[in-house]
This record gives C-alpha cells, sequence and structure tokens, in this order.
C-alpha cells in the first residue's frame, strides 16, 4: 500500500519550525550514495544546519562507517522492532557540530520489509525530529519502501555514475516513483488499472511513457488526468553524477534531465556533480569522511557547492 | 546517422512534451537565438547518438533513430533564416531574439574598444558588477546554470563544459552584461590549452 500524504501528515506540520526530509536514492548499489549522504550532511551541518542522517539502507547499511564511527549500539531496527519507543533513542553523535546520525540494521534483512504500520510510524517521528534536516540514505533497490521515502521528500536526490547500468537503474527508479506516486492518487480502478498496466514496457495498452499514461487517463476522466497532471509536476528528482571524470561525464546529468523532460514529461533538474577523487577513498581507507579528512580535496569543494545548490534550489541548467 | 530528413515523417509521439514543435525537438523555445540553436542542435545530437548514456536505456533504437531524424529536420529549418521566418509565420511564434531583454543597455562600440586581446574571469567579473548585472539574473534569463556562471569567473577551466557550449556561455554573458560576445569569447577562450 502507498503511504499517503494525509497519513503522514496531520499534526506532524502543524508544529514549530519547518524541517525538510532530503533523501538519496539511485537504485543501484556501490555508486556512493553513502558516502554523498554522508558528505551532503556534513556540509549542511557546517553550514549551521541541525541534521539527522537516516541510514535507511536496511539491507546493507554503512553510514556509520563512512563517518567514522563503530557500529551503533541502536539502530532503527530497534526502533521498528520496538525495543525503543522514541526514535530519539537511537540517535548517534558525529564528530561534527549539529550532525547526528541513524543508523541502519545491516544485522536484520527483515527490517528492509517493513510493513505498512510501522513505515507510517516511522515517517512520523522523523517528521518529528526536532531539526533542519533529516537526510536519508536510501540504499539500493526500488521497492516499495524506498520509493516512498523518495516520494515523500522535500529534496530528492538521484544519483548516478557514468555508466550504463547505473543510468539504467537510475531510470527504473523514476519510473517506479513515479507511477507509485500516479497510482496512489488514482481515483478509481479503471485508473490504477491503467497505471498498473503502464508500468509494464510492453503493455498492452500500448501506453510507452507516463506522459502517454497521463493523456490516456485524462480521456477516460478529465479530472483524474488533471490530478495525475499534478503529481507529475511536483514530482522533481535532482540528478547528481557522482565520480565524473571527464567533461563528457559531467554533461550526462544534463542528458538525464534532457531526456525526462523530452521523453517522460518530468521535469528534473541537474543539482551538480562530484569528481572521483582518489582524496575520497584514501579516507575512507582511514575511515574518515574526506570532508574533514581531505577539506582542499575537489570532491570536497565540489560538495560544498552541490549542497549549497541544493539549499538554495539552484541547479546547472540545461548545459547547452 | 539519418541526416536526410523526411520521407518517413518522424513520429511526433504524445510521449514527448506537449509541444511537439520543432523547437521543441531541439528542447528550445521559440524565439531562441542563431547561438542557442546551434548548440541546442549539438547537444541533441549527442542526447540520441547511438549508445549515449543519457538515452540509450530509455529509447528503444528505432526511437532514438527517430528522434534523431527530427532533430536534423528541425536544425534545417531553424538554421536557415528564410525557413525559420516562414516557419515562425506559419506558427504564430515571434521572431528570433526578441528581447527578453538585457537591462542595462548594451553600448557594444565603446566596450568593443576596451575589451583586451586578453580576458580573464577576474576581469569578467568587474565588468559585470560595473553594470550592476547579477549573476543570478545572466542565469535566470540564459537558463545557464549559476555554477557555471561562477566557474567562469573563477577560471575554473575543468568544470566548464565543452568549448563548443563554453563559447556560447560567454556569448550569452557577455550580451547580458553588455559587452561584445564574439570578442569577449575569444578573448577569455584564448587562454584555454589547444588540446580541449
Amino acid at each position: 500500500m502507498a503511504l499517503s500524504v494525509s497519513e503522514v501528515l496531520p499534526g506532524a506540520g502543524a508544529a514549530t519550525t519547518r524541517r525538510q526530509i532530503w533523501s538519496i536514492g539511485g537504485g543501484k548499489g556501490g555508486i556512493g550514495k553513502s558516502l554523498l549522504a554522508a558528505s551532503i550532511g556534513w556540509q549542511l551541518a557546517r553550514m549551521g544546519r541541525r541534521v539527522v542522517l537516516v541510514d535507511a539502507d536496511l539491507g546493507g547499511a554503512n553510514l556509520h562507517t563512512c563517518l567514522g564511527l563503530p557500529a551503533p549500539a541502536r539502530t532503527l531496527a530497534d526502533f521498528i522492532q520496538r525495543r525503543v519507543d522514541s526514535i530519539d533513542e537511537v540517535l548517534t553523535d558525529t564528530q561534527a557540530p549539529g550532525l547526528r546520525v541513524i543508523s541502519g540494521a545491516a544485522d536484520l534483512l527483515s527490517a528492509a520489509n517493513i510493513k505498512h504500520l510501522q513505515k507510517v510510524r516511522v515517517m512520523n517521528q522523523v517528521r518529528a525530529l526536532d531539526v533542519d534536516v533529516v537526510l536519508i540514505d536510501l540504499g539500493a533497490g526500488t521497492s516499495f519502501n524506498i520509493l516512498d521515502f523518495f516520494l515523500l521528500s522535500d529534496v530528492s536526490i538521484l544519483a548516478v555514475v557514468p555508466e550504463p547500468t547505473s543510468i539504467e537503474n537510475g531510470y527504473r527508479f523514476i519510473k517506479s516513483a513515479l507511477y507509485r506516486r500516479l497510482r496512489a492518487v488514482a481515483s478509481n480502478d479503471a485508473v490504477r488499472e491503467l497505471v498498473d498496466a503502464a508500468l509494464d514496457p510492453r503493455n498492452l495498452e500500448g501506453i510507452r511513457t507516463p506522459a502517454e499514461l497521463v493523456a490516456r487517463v485524462e480521456n477516460e476522466d478529465a479530472e483524474s488526468g488533471r490530478a495525475l497532471r499534478r503529481e507529475m509536476a511536483s514530482f522533481q528528482p535532482r540528478f547528481v553524477v557522482n565520480e565524473v571524470r571527464d567533461t563528457a561525464d559531467v554533461a550526462i546529468g544534463h542528458q538525464l534531465v534532457a531526456a525526462c523532460g523530452r521523453h517522460l514529461g518530468l521535469r528534473a533538474s541537474y543539482a551538480g556533480f562530484v569528481h572521483h577523487d582518489d582524496a575520497v577513498w584514501r579516507a575512507v581507507r582511514r575511515r574518515r569522511l574526506f570532508m574533514s579528512d581531505a577539506p582542499t580535496s575537489r570532491a570536497a569543494e565540489e560538495i560544498r557547492q552541490l549542497t549549497r545548490g541544493l539549499v538554495k534550489g539552484e541547479d546547472l541548467g540545461h548545459g547547452y | 546517422m539519418a541526416t536526410d530528413a523526411a520521407p518517413q515523417g518522424a513520429p511526433a509521439g504524445p510521449g514527448q512534451d506537449a509541444r511537439d514543435d520543432l523547437y521543441a525537438a531541439l528542447g528550445l523555445e521559440p524565439r531562441a537565438s542563431r547561438d542557442e540553436v546551434e548548440r541546442a542542435y549539438r547537444f541533441s545530437l549527442e542526447l540520441y547518438g547511438e549508445g549515449a548514456l543519457g538515452t540509450y536505456s530509455l529509447l528503444e533504437p528505432a526511437e532514438a533513430e527517430a528522434q534523431r531524424v527530427r532533430v536534423c529536420e528541425a536544425y534545417e529549418v531553424l538554421s536557415d533564416e528564410q525557413k525559420r521566418q516562414a516557419y515562425d509565420a506559419a506558427q504564430g511564434f515571434l521572431p528570433p531574439e526578441t528581447p527578453v531583454l538585457p537591462f542595462p543597455s548594451p553600448k557594444h562600440s565603446r566596450d568593443a574598444q576596451e575589451l583586451p586581446e586578453v580576458l580573464t574571469g577576474a576581469e569578467l567579473r568587474r565588468m559585470r558588477e560595473a553594470r550592476g548585472v547579477s549573476l543570478r539574473h545572466i542565469a535566470s534569463v540564459t537558463k545557464i546554470g549559476l555554477r557555471y556562471l561562477e566557474y567562469l569567473e573563477e577560471d575554473r577551466f575543468q568544470f566548464l563544459p565543452a568549448p563548443v557550449y563554453l563559447r556560447g556561455f560567454l556569448q550569452e554573458y557577455a550580451r547580458l552584461v553588455g559587452i561584445d560576445p564574439r570578442r569577449t569569447a575569444d578573448a577569455y577562450m584564448s587562454r584555454l590549452a589547444p588540446k580541449r
């Protein structure tokens, strides 16, 4: 079942300051999502934000390692399994002032399959954290849980590396997330069936893209069509291309944005890129974060720019 | 690459943006400048090139091929002044470069004399600031990412796009600052290592 906004938001938003949920997904493992999350979180804290990093990569959690922390005593799994009552009890401090982390649970595969109500409980408590930004490392894959966290974020970051498999997974991730969102707002069974059909690229309805789906729905039911259109417009993934090595790699982010616009009807943006940088893995081997270990490195500088851009809602434009 | 325009008629499928005019085929708005048409064309060719990373897993080979045909068709009309005029008129589009406008009035003639043979990013910034033009304004009018404009002024060549796009960025920048676009681009790019 999809997590609807109304389930999560009531009350949670009524209180004091506006906290933002950011998430980093990407579909594929090993593309540096955890390092991106750790370093963007680190930079946000440097900029004076109170930040909590959440390692939602429940199958392969390693955010704490990226931050140079030992395996945590308590993890998100303890909260999900109700061994602790409040999500505050699984918060761990880091060396960086203003930056705390909620670790995932490498030992608990079943947690990757958390139930709907557990998910609502996690989202509600995450939203209620007294911080400025909650940054969620989504881990690999396109499971419903991952997509729901991605969809409920104020800033949805999609990480890719300049490799065919990563790009392919990136598109799959975007399409899955989008269709899930469209399905959640479908007002009747007929529309839901169309959305479900569209998920299969070789579907008999002949619907190849989200834009075609919306057009089809509009034909059937103008009201639903408008609802889908609104959802499409509010879905704005922000690409980050990690591990770039040359100008052509940098340009891939622009290609992704153009392709999303022209062929998926989606307004994506290119938030930034991070060069492949030996300083990053040297720091990883020392179990330190390159942001503090090698602050003058190219990657660190690019993370600072990327983060500033994300805060201000700026992107790299169309690239031509 | 299919460069001959037409016969099969490229499918302007409903899978694209709502607009399916020739400008949209290149990811442009009507009124785009000639330079923009040029750059958007090159970009689109790369975008739909065989095995291009950004599209190969999204489009079937036949779709990419159809897009290439469409891009070439669009370019053939939009790069030709007369054909473009006729097309714009038929579609009811405003003519190219109808001002979206640079706010300080350009004083090309005077600045043309002032421009040195070689220009650094710092000098560009000085000229821009002297005219009270913000980078943010340039970014919002030209759709060039603010960060690229910063890289430009900081001379951070390794972060800047390929020369063909960089030249365009410089010309747009110059246009909005009110200095001679071509000479600005030449003077700035003269410092780039020839291997680029």
